[in-house]
């Protein structure tokens, strides 16, 4: 199987770095790196990634925006959204927009690695 | 702790602390902004970046706090109306305790025994402040569709059933993942609970539905594999007798929970993409595009022993090298520009603790947050502009009723202001208060010895408030606890002027007062000759040598007479030796020494040293403690063979000299 290009999309370098690691430890290839959402849209329309990991709260544009976005240009988008405790209704919200699925914050790596496999049905 | 440090922390660290100085500055100006407007969501953004960062590394402390601030701050958003003070104290306080315990995390703070208490107290305080406010309107459940789902009746039923994971951390997202497969399977006529009745039920739950499908058993079944955190699911087909409930589907939940920013992001909006550098990387490659350019230098000394026929071509490719380090050397120094906004972002919050303390109003403005200036000279700037503007709040400006009674406005105002010009950027502090005192500073001035009553009678009414910046005087007899701290207008003349600034006062009495800092855009390269005394080298700036020369001053009285003077160009001028200044020992021979001859305001002197060794350019580093309370020193740099070198403050120098000869002539 090729590898996985993954698009890592949050507005803290430290979320970034850590997602960065849990990733290319398991073998992905990260694809690009987007701290808003207006560049997450372009990144995902330039990259084309197998999986985009979106955090929700952002300058110049939600990640629940930006999900609509991606999904609106491919619907076949794997989204999957990085939310914080009691942000359940903004992860729905995102699932109406059409999040594929979400992970919640603190994760630790397998959290966010058994999220990815199962959505990718690996 | 026994763990190692996450890897990330330094990274958490820097990004929290930024987020934490900008929350506090925007709350400052909560108070006067409309209310509900988008500054709420900056502010809700900042706790909540913080938080979520805090909770992946494992600060339980943090997130704690983060999170019933952000709560807190979620329900003064949506009740649309301005915040009262005691809240926004309160978020103050809360951003306070998150400075400190992300201060604590990177080590730079000791936990004093009470603290989990006063966490454990402030927690509880926003919570209750939470608590008074109304609840916000609940995201689900959802209102029910009027058009409820009809299904082809011929269309088999299937009974579908699972149980949410009790580790699920959103069991209604997780539901409704789980709904959106369903649907696109087939139509969904029932399911329950809906996903807007889990939210927040944590712990596991059972879900059943009733699917109208043509696909099968297995199909369906299969739809679950994709999706985390579901269990025991069953898929039968459903009795006959099972008639369909038609159960009204919910619409997406609306949230009315805090509302995301407006998506108005347009990509022009966006500035030039940046990357985040370590401070401390830029001062690498600022010294190593400076060694750079000692490299060439020394090249260039180098060239001369060849043979003049290969010198020139030699010499000329030099020459290009070096343009290039010099603008290598610039760009990075364009790199450490800072704005000028990243030093008054916190001042408003200093400003409105200090003035309520004194029963005080006062009204900050800042003009020219967007003029940069080098790192360093910013990083040496912070505290003495925080002094001026506790010491105008706390001295300058009266109390409301002071104000009223001479006929001002009740509010004081306080105006920061910097501007570039040329190559120097001018920052004031101008408050319109009463003014300093001129004939209180006169006569401290006397009082405590510093100037001659004659000296001082001497003085204009301008140059009066100038003593304001002599050591010692302030026009208290007593430093408070808030603007006093040990520090008067002498250390901050004296840090204005390591940097190679200037600092002026001007007053009016009942009109208030201005400090003006003049200082260099950069601490920029400076041509340094390099000299030798008591086996030690120093720099002298080339900006304020005006010409060497050699002399032998005790040529024309014998042995043990020293000349205090020498005759450069036709002019007399004081002598000095740079060896006696700092109490080293002259190791030259007896006989001609070589001279520096400088000039500083107008004044011609010269210095004997040992030996003059050359000429460098190199970067000037400001002083640390204690070399920065050295007089004569104006800073350090890095030779091109990796030695350190101290730099010479000529106007020091000066004053150095002349009061040596004053002590001498007392004796």
């Amino acid at each position: 199987m090729p590898q996985r290009r993954v698009l890592i999309v949050d507005d803290a370098l430290f979320m970034r770095n850590t997602l960065r690691d849990i990733f290319t430890t398991a073998g992905f290839a990260v694809a690009g790196e987007a701290d808003d959402g207006v560049q997450a849209v372009n990144l995902f329309r330039e990259l084309k990634p197998d999986l985009v990991t979106m955090d929700i709260v952002m300058p110049y544009k939600s990640g629940i925006d930006a999900t609509r976005e991606i999904v609106q240009q491919d619907p076949g988008a794997v989204v999957i959204m990085c939310s914080a405790l009691g942000q359940e209704s903004l992860v729905m919200e995102a699932i109406e927009a059409g999040a594929t699925d979400f992970i919640v914050k603190p994760f630790r790596g397998e959290d966010v690695l058994a999220v990815v496999k199962k959505v990718l049905g690996e | 702790m026994a763990e190692a440090p996450h890897k990330y922390l330094h990274a958490f660290i820097a990004e929290a602390m930024e987020h934490l100085e900008q929350l506090a500055s925007e709350l400052v100006r909560i108070e006067h902004e409309p209310p509900g407007g988008p500054l709420w969501d900056s502010i809700f953004r900042h706790v909540h970046s913080v938080k979520g960062s805090a909770a992946t590394i494992g600060l339980p402390a943090i997130v704690e706090i983060a999170h019933v601030a952000e709560t807190l701050i979620g329900k003064l958003k949506a009740q649309h109306r301005r915040p009262e003070r005691m809240q926004v104290d309160l978020l103050l306080q809360a951003t306070d305790a998150l400075v400190h315990q992300v201060r604590r995390a990177s080590g730079a703070e000791q936990a004093p025994t009470s603290e989990a208490e006063q966490s454990g107290a402030l927690v509880e305080r926003l919570s209750s402040a939470s608590s008074a406010l109304p609840e916000l309107a609940p995201a689900a459940p959802a209102p029910k569709s009027a058009q409820k789902p009809v299904a082809d009746p011929s269309l088999p039923r299937l009974d579908v059933a699972f149980s949410l994971a009790k580790s699920c951390q959103a069991p209604g997202a997780r539901a409704l993942i789980v709904q959106r497969k369903l649907k696109l399977a087939g139509t969904l006529l029932e399911m329950e609970p809906q996903p807007g009745a889990l939210m927040q039920r944590k712990g596991g739950a059972r879900v059943t539905a009733l699917l109208a499908t043509a696909r099968s058993v297995e199909e369906v079944r299969g739809l679950f594999d994709g999706i985390p955190e579901v269990e025991e699911v069953e898929v039968r087909v459903a009795p006959v007798a099972n008639a369909p409930v038609a159960e009204a589907q919910a619409p997406p939940p609306s949230t009315a929970l805090l509302a995301i920013p407006e998506a108005t992001g347009s990509e022009d909006q966006r500035a030039e993409a940046t990357v985040r550098v370590r401070a401390h990387a830029l001062d690498q490659l600022l010294d190593q595009a400076a060694e750079v350019l000692h490299g060439i230098a020394r090249l260039r000394e180098a060239a001369r022993l060849l043979p003049e026929n290969a010198a020139a071509q030699f010499e000329s490719e030099i020459d290009r090298l070096r343009r290039t380090a010099r603008d290598l050397h610039g760009r990075v120094m364009n790199a450490r520009l800072t704005p000028f906004s990243s030093l008054t972002e916190r001042l408003p919050r200093a400003i409105r603790d200090l003035a309520h303390r004194l029963g005080k109003e006062v009204e900050l403005e800042v003009q020219g947050g967007e003029v940069e200036l080098d790192r360093t000279v910013i990083e040496a700037l912070g505290d003495p502009l925080t002094h001026l503007v506790r010491n105008a709040v706390d001295h300058g400006l009266e109390t409301g009723a002071q104000r009223i009674a001479v006929g001002k406005s009740g509010r004081g105002l306080l105006v920061l202001t910097a501007r570039r010009e040329r190559d120097k950027v001018l920052v004031e502090v101008s408050d319109d208060g009463a003014g300093f005192d001129a004939a209180r500073l006169r006569r401290r001035a006397i009082d405590m010895g510093l100037l001659s009553s004659e000296k001082v009678a001497e003085l204009s009414e301008q140059q009066s408030y100038e003593l304001a910046f002599l050591p010692g005087l302030s026009t208290r007899a007593e430093a408070t606890d808030l603007s006093g701290r040990g520090v008067g207008l002498d250390a901050v003349k004296a840090a204005v002027e390591a940097l190679g600034g200037k600092i002026g006062l001007r007053s009016a009495p009942g009109k208030g007062s201005r400090f003006t800092l003049e200082l260099p855009l950069s601490v920029s390269m400076a041509n340094l000759l390099l000299v030798q005394v008591g086996g030690e080298m120093y720099g002298l700036p080339m900006t304020r040598i005006i010409a060497t020369t050699e002399y032998d001053l005790s040529a024309r009285g014998g042995e043990g007479f020293e000349a205090r003077s020498l005759a450069v160009m036709g002019q007399l001028v004081r002598a000095y030796s740079l060896a006696k200044l700092f109490g080293l020992p002259s190791l030259a021979p007896p006989g001609p020494r070589p001279f520096a001859v400088l000039e500083v305001d107008g004044i011609t002197f010269a210095l004997s040293v040992d030996r003059l060794v050359g000429q460098e350019e190199a970067v000037l580093k400001p002083l640390f403690p204690p070399l920065d309370r050295v007089r004569g020193l104006a800073g350090t740099t890095v030779l091109g063979n990796g030695r350190p070198l101290l730099v010479l403050d000529p106007r020091g120098l000066h004053e150095l000299a002349e009061s040596a000869q004053r002590l001498r002539g007392a004796a």
